[in-house]
């Protein structure tokens, strides 16, 4: 679950790293209070979770308070989402600092870098040497030494040096109370008054949620309400702008029919995996495709646990009480798949059992029925 | 012949009064797993499919030896299950649940990695020498996806798994041993770690890992089979070649951030050492036919 940015600078100021005073404004009508009490020069920074808010126009700089206000109103129209009145910094120059698990040691990677601001992607990829990097073992925890190390490796110098030990300190404990699969400071502004978190992000593991009883991703987290419900039932969605919805049980092997129905020159509107644990919900995911309005249906399984016959008996009931309009094309195979036939009879499918033909014959109806759109 | 679990294991089930546990439990015994003994705490005295139970780990291991544990319990108790395994001096344990969190799953591989332990997993269907043992849930019984041969597999899948198992059936093949890594972002034991026992495994002719986008486990592949560590045919069915980047296929670690993690890189890196990459499922069994 990522959090906004400021969910993540509260973690922030809660574990000692010093962060902008600013203002959480959720509405036009609180803008003047935020304005006046924060004071110019102002930035005014869109809470939503898309990257590159930037170049959108959603992060703005005002220096009079006609100006701030009417920047954040424009940012408010533009996303209907709250916005950050922070108080503007004035930045000597930007670090970088993230904390990320490392699966093949089972340790924290900590990663610095003097080039703050840009992605740390780039700089791995342009100039590799600019990153110092350190691991960290969760049962001894970030030694001060290794703190150290990381600060004096950014060339950082006396006070500087030990306030960067202290902020990585501070970003490690919330790192690790907080299940983060991600924790990061980028810029960390080097300013007059030492070192401020200008900007962050936080990513809550999702399996973790049920022990971080603060986060629970709420609808403004996603995109849209079919999202939204699909995350509540624990099901796996994602939506695409193509004509096959895919209703596939395990991951793996929607990731392949995904690739196979890329590869025919298809295109993909959704991506409902109800496998393993959900294989029970056939009707839900049925009716969360339904929203998406796909051309049509591609149903593959080959399950073990998430059995054929559940699974074709449960879809033959969901498709009599949803009525679906889209034609469905199904391989549904695994354990009990010798019930499947029978099961599907009366819905109008044909069972296949080779997942290509299926994939094959999928696309060629969604050509057929956009043909007829 | 096989790796990791054969007829002669003898092994310990973590969560063997569960529904599940019970159900697969049946199963392995079936198979002709040797079943020694069972652990729910609260249910010492019980009896499942003729199995003993204990309430502790260590309980059960001092009436049978153990050489291998495989844990059903839920994600959230699944770092306190495998260290009562690895406490109690079992060294291979497979852990079968989706969504044990990260953090849980950095410490357990720290500590697999001191103590020595391959524990597997999570996110799962475990491990199955076909015609000999089984850790885990596979439908073994579905004679044109498992037959017993020589072709040793590993798998971050299941669904996906019996597709191409089915495939290299098909192209006239069985499975030595089949190694579910499991899709998590944290694999407790990593495909290169398994290949040196499939490189001495005399009973495995070539390996197929069914892999897909994100990590770094198919590169390690490519790194052993460069440095010569690995030298059997391996095959490789890769998903995800298609996928947006930045969006999370399903499984926690199938995701591509940065250009990090992409198919494409993979399958670079893997043909460069030598291995044969299948565009799909059905190209396994027919590149398997040109190896071996």
């Amino acid at each position: 679950m990522k959090l906004f940015e400021y969910q993540a600078k509260n973690l922030f100021r809660e574990a000692g790293i010093p962060v902008p005073e600013g203002r959480l404004v959720g509405e036009a009508a609180e803008l003047e209070d935020a304005i006046r009490e924060v004071g110019v020069p102002l930035a005014i920074k869109a809470q939503v979770l898309q990257g590159g808010r930037g170049k959108a126009g959603l992060i703005q700089l005002a220096s009079t308070e006609e100006e701030a206000r009417e920047k954040g109103e424009e940012i408010l129209q533009k996303t209907g989402r709250g916005l950050l009145v922070e108080k503007a910094l004035d930045i000597e120059s930007e670090l970088y600092l993230s904390i990320t698990p490392e699966p093949v040691s089972g340790a924290a990677l900590v990663m610095a870098s003097a080039e703050g601001g840009v992605e740390i992607e780039e700089v791995a990829k342009e100039r590799p040497e600019r990153i110092v990097r350190e691991l960290v073992d969760l049962w001894e925890g970030l030694l001060p030494f290794q703190a150290r190390d990381v600060m004096f490796g950014l060339g950082l110098q006396g006070d500087a040096m030990k306030q960067g030990a202290a902020v990585l300190q501070g970003l490690y404990d919330l790192f690790r109370r907080h299940d983060a699969e991600l924790a990061e400071i980028n810029p960390l502004a080097l300013t007059e008054e030492g070192l401020v978190a200008a900007d962050g992000k936080v990513t809550i593991d999702d399996s973790a949620l049920w022990r971080q009883e603060r986060f629970s991703p709420d609808r403004d987290h996603f995109e849209s309400d079919v999202e939204f419900d699909a995350a509540g039932e624990g099901i796996p969605y994602l939506r695409f702008d193509g004509d096959i919805g895919l209703l596939c049980a395990g991951a793996g092997l929607t990731n392949v029919i995904f690739d196979l129905v890329n590869y025919g020159g298809g295109s993909v509107n959704s991506y409902v995996e109800f496998g393993g644990p959900n294989y029970r919900k056939g009707a839900k995911a049925l009716e969360l495709m339904m929203r998406s309005r796909p051309r049509i249906v591609l149903v593959v399984t080959f399950g073990t646990i998430a059995r054929a016959d559940v699974i074709a008996e449960d879809l033959a009931g969901a498709i009599k009480d949803l009525n679906p309009e889209f034609p469905i094309v199904a391989a549904i195979r695994g354990t009990g798949e010798e019930k499947v036939e029978e099961l599907l009879a009366g819905t109008g499918i044909e069972p296949l059992r080779d997942t290509e033909v299926a994939v094959e014959q999928a696309i060629e109806l969604a050509r057929a029925e956009g043909a007829r759109a | 012949m096989s790796v990791i679990i054969d007829a002669g294991t003898r092994v310990l089930v973590q969560g063997i009064t569960g529904q599940e546990g019970r159900f697969w439990t049946g199963h392995m015994i079936g198979l002709g797993t040797d079943v020694v003994a069972g652990v729910t705490p609260g249910k010492e005295g019980q009896e499942v499919e003729g199995v003993p139970v204990f309430d502790t780990v260590r309980r059960a291991t001092r009436e049978f030896e153990a050489d291998a544990s495989l844990l059903f319990v839920p994600p959230r108790f699944a770092r306190d299950a495998v260290y009562e395994a690895l406490d109690a001096g079992i060294r291979k344990v497979v852990v079968l649940c989706e969504g044990i969190p990260v953090h849980d799953l950095l410490r357990i591989r720290k500590a697999a990695l001191s103590e020595g332990a391959m524990v597997i997993g999570g996110n799962t269907s475990g491990v199955i020498s076909t015609g000999e043992a089984m850790m885990g849930f596979f439908p073994y019984w579905i004679e044109r996806v498992y037959r017993p041969g020589k072709i040793g597999v590993m798998t971050r899948s299941g669904s996906l798994t019996n597709e191409v198992t089915a495939q290299i059936v098909e192209a006239g093949f069985g499975a030595s041993t089949l190694v579910g890594i499991g899709g998590d972002s944290v694999p407790l034991t990593r495909f290169a770690e398994v290949l040196p026992l499939f490189e001495a495994d005399p009973g495995t002719d070539a390996v197929v890992i069914i892999g897909e986008l994100g990590g770094t486990m198919e590169e390690e592949v490519a790194g052993a089979i460069e440095v010569g560590s690995f030298t059997k045919p391996l095959v490789a069915s890769l998903g995800g070649r298609t996928a947006p980047e930045g969006t999370r296929m399903g499984h926690a670690g199938a995701i591509v951030t940065a250009g990090q993690g992409t198919v494409e890189g993979k399958i670079s890196v893997l043909e460069r050492a030598g291995a044969l990459v299948a565009d799909r499922p059905s190209n396994v069994g027919r590149l398997l036919r040109e190896v071996v």
